[in-house]
C-alpha cells in the first residue's frame, strides 16, 4: 500500500474542500471498500478524507420522500421498521448484500461507489481499461462468466456489484452531493456511467463531489417490492443475476411496475422495455414472458455467460409470481 | 473404570486457542525482527529482461532487495517433501505468473509492501499454455512419484469390458482447486551464528528442517523449526516451498530476524494446488451386478518443471471386488504452479469412481448401495490380503437406516415438495491411513508424577494434542492431567509430515511404543522395591490405570504411579525409534439430500449424514470434527470452488476468499456422523486408524448422485453451479 495522508471531517464542506484541493484524494466513510482497493493496489489515494464522523446518518420520511443519509450504515437502514414496511426492497437488497460484519460498517454512500469485482480489475498484474486506461480488456475474450450482456463495450464488459443501487434504480431514487459547485441531485439511473471508450469514468460525480443523501419517492408500488438474488453461493457472495420488482395490480391487470436488475451491466440495469410490456397488461405467463424478452433484446453475451440471459427472464418470473401472488 | 481413550474429552489446547494464548507461527515475537515481501511475475512463460530495484532501495525502510542477481545461491532440496522443480529467484527464468522474482525486506511491513510496488520488471515473454483440453494430445504417463505409480494394471481390462452385459462410458472434469487454509503460510528465520529457528506454519516440520540444512548447506541439527499450532493445511503446508527457503537465505545474508507473511493472492501461487482433472471411466458389470471391469484413465495438469500426480484413483483400485482393473493417471504440461495434495487428493477419483456406479446402477435399474454390497471385498484385492479390519457393511446399514433411505423413490424427479425437487444421493468414502514413515517419540515422566511426551508432529486442527494426550495417559495409566504432549518442534523425535491421514496411526503407534516402555519402567521399580506394596509381584501382572499400578487379582494390592516415581528421585525416560506403518483403510457410507429449485436451478445441500469405521474411536468430539469438516470440502468441491484461470494469459483470475467460494455457513446444513467404534486389531494406536481425510472422499458424488436423482439430469463437470443446471432446459 502506498503512503496516504489521512484527514478526518467534521463538516460536509471542509470535506469537500479537502478532497478537492489535492487530485489524489478520495473520501472514506465505512472504509470496506476502499480500504481493499488500496491493499490490492487497485487505487492509491495520496489522502483520504474522512467522512464517516459526518452528521449524515438520519433515516426519515418528509413529505412523501424517504431520506437516507450517506453515511448511515447497510445495517441501520436495512433494520429500518419503515423502510421494511413501505420499502421493503430496499431492505431486502441490503440484507442480501455482503455479512453482517461489513453491513455494520459500510455506508450507504460507500455502497454505490463500489468498484466492480471483475479478477481482472482487481488483479494489477492484469491489464484493464477500467483500471489503467488503454491497457486492454481480458475479460472480453478471457474469464467472463460473471461479466455484463448488455452496456458493455469493446473496453469493458465489468458489472456492478451494488444490491442497493439496484433496488434504488427501481424506485426512481435520487442521490443528493455536495461539491465544489455546490449541491446537486443526480437521478440514480444517471450516476453511473456506461463504460463506452472511457470505462475509468465510474460515475458522473466531479472530484470532489461527495454524496450526502439519498431521497426515494414512497409509492404504492414501492410498498410491495422485493429483491431476488441469485449467486453460487448461499450468503457473501455478488449476485450473478439479482431483480428488484415494484408492483401494483388492479385485478390482474398491472398498473404500475418498476424493474431493475443486477449482475447483469455496468450499472444498474432500469429496463424501460420490460416495464412498458407488462404495463397496463393482465399479469399472465405470456406479458411476463414479453417482458423478459424485451429485457434481453439487445444481449450481447459472451463465452461464459450466456446462461445469464435466460436465467435473468427467469429470475424475473419468479419475482413477479411472488409479487402478484400467483404463488 | 471409564476410559480416557475414546472418552470425548474437550481439546485440551482448547482455551489456548479461544483466548488468543496460542502462538501461531506469525505470532512469534523475534526481536529485531525485519519484514520480508515477495514480488511476483505477472507474465507466465519467458524471461526476466531487466529488474530495477533502485526506487524500491531507496523507499523508506527498505534494508535490501534481492533479486536473481544477488540473492544467495541455493541447492534444490533432494528431500522428498521439496516437490517444486526449481527454486525461483535464482535465475531469469519465469515458469508460471505469480513466481517470485524479488525479495524485498524493510524494517516495517508496510515499507515492504510500499517497496514492492516499486520494483520495476521487464520481460521477454512467451504465450503460455494454461488449458488441459487444449494439450490432451500430448498426454503422458508420468513416471512413478511420491503417490506411487501412475498406471496399474490387474487381469484384463478388455476382457472384463466384453464379459458386461452393462456398459457405462462416461467423463468426468473437476476444475483446480486452492487449499485456502485460514491461515495463509509464513516463515521467520532467526540465525545465531551457523544456527537458524524458523517459526514456520508447517505440516512438516522435519521435512523443513531438512530442505532447509540442503538448500542452505548446513547441518540438520543446526536447523530448529517450531510450528505449535496451525491455522489448518489441508496439505498446502506439507511440503516445503521456496518461499520458507528464501527467508532463511535472506535472513542469513542480512544477519537479521526475517519475517514473511503470504498475502492470501501470494498463497495461489507459492504453493501448490489440486490439478484439474479429466477422467474417463469405463465400467463393465453383469446383470446381477457384479462388476466385470473398471478402466479409469484420468488426466490433469502438470508443469513443465515437475510431473506429480496426486490424484491416484486409489478407490478404483481397491475399494471393490473387481477382476479387471486398469488406472492410469495421465498428464499434461501447463504453465502453471506445480500441483501438490490437496484435503484428500483422492476426492478426484473418488468423485468419478462413486458417479460412474451411480449411473451404473440407473443402467442396471439396481439401488446404488444394493450394487456396492454385491461388489463388497472383504481384502485388499491387490494383494489378497485383508485390511486391518473393515466393517463397511456396517457402514452402509446404519448409514441407510439413519438416512431413511429406504423411504427413498428411486425414480429420478420423483419426490418433491411444491415444485422443489428433492434428491437422495449415497456414495462410499475410503482412504488409506499410514504406511508412511511413522514416527518416533520421547517420554519423561517426572518424580512427580508428571509426563511430557514429545513428537515432532503438528495440530493441523483435526486434535493432536488431544488425542495423543488421551493415547499416552491411557498407556501410562495416568489422569489426562498429568500429562503434557508437546509437539511442533523439529528437535522432537521425527515424525513424517502431518498428511495422508497418517498422523493418528504413525504418531499413535510412537506413543504408544514409548509410553507402553515408560509404563513397564514404573512398574518394575515398583515389584523390584521392598518398600513398595506391589513388591515381588510379577510385572506382567501388574496394571497402570488412572494413577495407580495395582495388582491384577489383588486390587487391594496398589501403588499411586507418583509414589513409585517420587521414592525413585529421578525421571523415567523412554524414546522409540520411527517404524514404518502398515496401511489401514478408513471407509464409510455418505448420504446427501439436495432441494432443488426448478425454475432458476438454485441447488441446496439439507442433509448430509456419513456412517464412518475408523477403527477404535479415540474421540468423537475431534473425530466428528473431521467429518465435518470432510462434509464442507466435499460440498465445496461439488457445488462452489473452483480456481479460475485466463486462459490466455495462465494467470489466477480469483486469488482471494471472496471470488474463490468456499462454502459458508448458510450453504452447510446439519451434518450427522456415525461411528461404529470397532479397533482395529493392526492398529498400534490403540486400535484407532487415520480417518481426517476419509469422509471427504465420497461426499462429492453423493451430492451430484442427489442432483441427478433430483432432476434427472446428470452433470458431470464440477462444480455444479446454476448455469449448468438451467443451460438447455426450458425448465429443469
Amino acid at each position: 500500500m502506498k503512503p496516504f495522508d489521512y484527514a478526518r471531517a467534521s463538516r460536509p464542506a471542509q470535506a469537500v474542500d479537502l478532497v478537492a484541493s489535492r487530485d489524489e484524494a478520495a473520501f472514506i466513510a465505512g472504509g470496506t471498500e476502499l480500504t481493499n482497493l488500496m491493499k490490492d493496489g487497485v487505487l492509491a489515494p495520496g489522502l483520504v478524507v474522512d467522512v464517516s464522523g459526518l452528521p449524515l446518518s438520519d433515516i426519515e420520511l418528509h413529505e412523501g420522500r424517504l431520506r437516507i443519509g450517506a453515511t448511515a450504515r447497510m445495517r441501520q437502514v436495512a433494520d429500518h421498521p419503515m423502510v421494511r414496511e413501505r420499502f421493503p426492497v430496499i431492505s431486502e437488497a441490503l440484507l442480501a448484500s455482503a455479512s453482517p460484519q461489513v453491513r455494520n460498517r459500510a455506508a450507504i454512500g460507500g455502497n454505490l461507489l463500489q468498484r466492480t469485482r471483475c479478477g481482472y480489475y482487481r488483479d494489477v498484474g492484469s491489464p484493464c481499461n477500467r483500471r489503467e486506461p488503454g491497457s486492454g480488456c481480458p475479460a472480453i475474450d478471457g474469464q467472463n462468466r460473471q461479466h455484463a450482456i448488455l452496456g458493455g463495450s469493446d473496453h469493458c464488459i465489468a458489472v456492478h456489484p451494488s444490491d442497493l443501487a439496484v433496488a434504488l434504480s427501481a424506485l426512481d431514487s435520487v442521490v443528493l452531493t455536495l461539491g465544489p459547485d455546490g449541491r446537486r441531485s443526480i437521478a440514480l439511473k444517471d450516476l453511473h456511467r456506461l463504460p463506452g471508450d472511457t470505462p475509468h469514468r465510474e460515475t458522473v460525480l466531479r472530484h470532489g463531489e461527495m454524496i450526502t443523501g439519498l431521497e426515494i419517492p414512497e409509492s404504492r408500488a414501492a410498498r410491495n417490492s422485493r429483491y431476488l438474488k441469485l449467486r453460487d453461493r448461499a450468503s457473501f457472495e455478488f449476485a450473478v443475476v439479482s431483480v428488484a420488482a415494484a408492483l401494483t395490480l388492479r385485478g390482474r391487470v398491472v398498473t404500475d411496475v418498476r424493474l431493475a436488475f443486477g449482475g447483469i451491466a455496468p450499472r444498474p440495469w432500469r429496463s424501460a422495455a420490460a416495464e412498458r410490456a407488462l404495463r397496463d397488461q393482465p399479469l399472465t405467463d405470456a406479458t411476463v414472458a414479453a417482458a423478459g424478452r424485451a429485457l434481453v433484446r439487445d444481449a450481447e453475451p459472451r463465452e461464459h455467460n450466456a446462461f445469464k440471459v435466460e436465467l435473468v427472464q427467469r429470475a424475473l418470473a419468479d419475482i413477479l409470481s411472488d409479487l402478484g401472488g400467483n404463488r | 473404570m471409564s476410559s480416557i481413550v475414546g472418552s470425548p474429552v474437550p481439546r485440551v489446547d482448547g482455551r489456548a486457542k479461544v483466548t488468543g494464548a496460542a502462538t501461531y507461527a506469525a505470532d512469534a515475537e523475534v526481536r529485531g525482527a525485519l519484514h520480508g515481501l515477495l514480488v511476483l511475475s505477472t507474465v507466465a512463460s519467458g524471461r526476466i529482461t531487466r529488474i530495477d530495484t533502485r526506487e524500491a532501495e531507496r523507499s523508506a525502510g527498505v534494508v535490501a532487495v534481492f533479486t536473481h542477481r544477488n540473492m544467495p545461491r541455493l541447492a534444490r532440496p533432494e528431500y522428498i517433501g521439496f516437490l517444486k522443480g526449481f527454486i525461483p529467484v535464482q535465475d531469469p527464468d519465469i515458469h508460471h505468473s505469480g513466481q517470485p522474482v524479488a525479495y524485498v525486506v524493510a524494517e516495517t511491513l508496510e515499507e515492504a509492501q510500499h517497496a514492492a510496488t516499486l520494483v520495476g520488471v521487464s520481460y521477454d515473454a512467451r504465450p503460455p499454455r494454461a488449458v488441459v483440453a487444449d494439450a490432451m494430445d500430448e498426454a503422458y504417463v508420468p513416471p512413478p512419484g511420491l503417490s506411487g505409480p501412475n498406471e496399474t494394471t490387474r487381469g484384463d481390462v478388455a476382457a472384463g469390458l466384453a464379459q458386461a452385459d452393462v456398459l457405462v462410458d462416461v467423463t468426468y472434469t473437476t476444475p483446480m482447486h486452492h487449499h485456502n487454509s485460514i491461515e495463509p503460510s509464513t516463515t521467520t528465520a532467526d540465525w545465531d551464528g551457523e544456527r537458524v529457528t524458523v517459526y514456520e506454519s508447517a505440516q512438516g516440520g522435519h521435512a523443513t528442517r531438512i530442505c532447509i540444512s540442503e538448500a542452505l548447506g548446513v547441518p540438520p541439527g543446526n536447523v530448529r523449526v517450531l510450528s505449535p499450532f496451525l491455522g489448518g493445511g489441508f496439505g498446502a503446508k506439507g511440503p516445503v516451498w521456496p518461499h520458507t527457503l528464501l527467508t532463511a537465505a535472506v535472513a542469513r545474508e542480512l544477519r537479521r530476524p526475517v519475517k514473511l507473511v503470504l498475502a492470501r493472492a501470494q498463497t495461489y501461487t507459492s504453493h501448490g494446488l489440486r490439478a484439474e482433472a479429466h477422467q474417463r471411466l469405463r465400467i463393465g458389470a453383469r446383470h446381477d451386478g457384479t462388476l466385470t471391469a473398471i478402466d479409469h484413465v484420468s488426466t490433469s495438469q502438470v508443469t513443465r518443471t515437475e510431473e506429480g500426480v496426486f490424484s491416484q484413483s486409489q478407490s478404483s483400485r481397491i475399494l471393490y471386488a473387481c477382476p479387471h482393473v486398469h488406472v492410469a493417471q495421465r498428464a499434461v504440461r501447463l504453465d502453471l504452479p506445480a500441483p501438490s495434495f490437496m484435503r484428500p487428493p483422492e476426492s478426484v477419483g473418488a468423485f468419478g469412481l462413486e458417479s460412474a456406479l451411480d449411473e451404473l446402477s440407473y443402467a442396471l435399474g439396481m439401488d446404488p448401495i444394493e450394487l456396492r454390497l454385491r461388489n463388497h471385498t472383504a481384502v485388499n484385492p491387490e494383494t489378497g490380503e485383508p485390511f486391518g479390519s473393515k466393517h463397511l457393511l456396517e457402514c452402509y446399514r446404519r448409514g441407510a437406516a439413519a438416512f431413511r433411505w429406504t423411504e427413498r423413490d428411486p425414480r429420478p424427479r420423483s419426490m418433491r415438495d411444491g415444485d422443489t425437487l428433492i434428491g437422495w444421493g449415497m456414495a462410499t468414502a475410503a482412504h488409506t491411513a499410514g504406511g508412511r514413515p511413522g514416527a518416533g517419540a520421547r517420554v519423561v515422566l517426572s518424580p512427580a508424577g508428571k509426563a511430557v511426551v514429545q513428537v515432532g508432529t503438528h495440530d493441523i486442527g483435526t486434535g493432536t494434542y488431544t488425542v495423543m494426550s488421551q493415547i499416552a495417559a491411557q498407556t501410562l495409566g495416568l489422569e489426562l492431567d498429568d500429562v503434557d504432549f508437546q509437539l511442533g518442534d523439529s528437535d522432537y523425535p521425527f515424525a513424517f509430515m502431518s498428511v495422508a491421514s497418517a498422523t493418528v496411526p504413525g504418531v499413535g503407534a510412537a506413543v504408544n511404543r514409548a509410553c507402553t516402555t515408560a509404563r513397564r519402567s514404573v512398574i518394575d521399580l515398583a515389584v523390584t522395591d521392598p518398600r513398595s506394596p506391589l513388591h515381588g509381584i510379577p510385572a506382567e501382572q501388574i496394571t497402570a490405570e488412572a494413577g495407580f499400578l495395582r495388582a491384577t487379582g489383588d486390587s487391594r494390592r496398589r501403588e499411586r504411579v507418583r509414589t513409585v516415581l517420587a521414592r525413585h528421585g529421578e525421571p523415567v525416560e523412554a524414546t522409540t525409534e520411527p517404524v514404518p506403518i502398515p496401511p489401514g483403510y478408513s471407509v464409510g457410507a455418505e448420504f446427501a439430500e439436495v432441494r432443488v429449485d426448478p425454475r432458476v436451478g438454485r441447488v441446496r445441500v439439507t442433509r448430509m449424514l456419513g456412517a464412518y469405521d475408523a477403527g477404535r474411536v479415540l474421540n468423537r468430539r475431534t473425530l466428528r470434527s473431521q467429518a465435518l469438516g470432510g462434509a464442507v470440502c466435499a460440498l465445496g468441491f461439488a457445488l462452489t470452488e473452483h480456481t479460475v484461470v485466463d486462459p490466455h494469459r495462465a494467470r489466477i483470475v480469483n486469488p482471494n476468499l471472496s471470488g474463490y467460494l468456499l462454502p459458508v455457513n448458510a450453504d452447510i446444513p446439519h451434518v450427522q456422523a456415525l461411528f461404529i467404534d470397532e479397533p482395529d486389531p493392526t492398529s498400534e494406536a490403540l486400535g484407532a486408524r487415520g480417518f481426517g481425510e476419509t469422509p471427504g472422499t465420497g461426499m462429492t458424488a453423493a451430492i451430484g448422485n442427489a442432483i441427478y436423482h433430483a432432476t434427472g439430469r446428470r452433470f458431470r463437470d464440477l462444480p455444479i453451479t446454476q448455469d449448468k443446471l438451467i443451460r438447455g432446459a426450458n425448465t429443469l
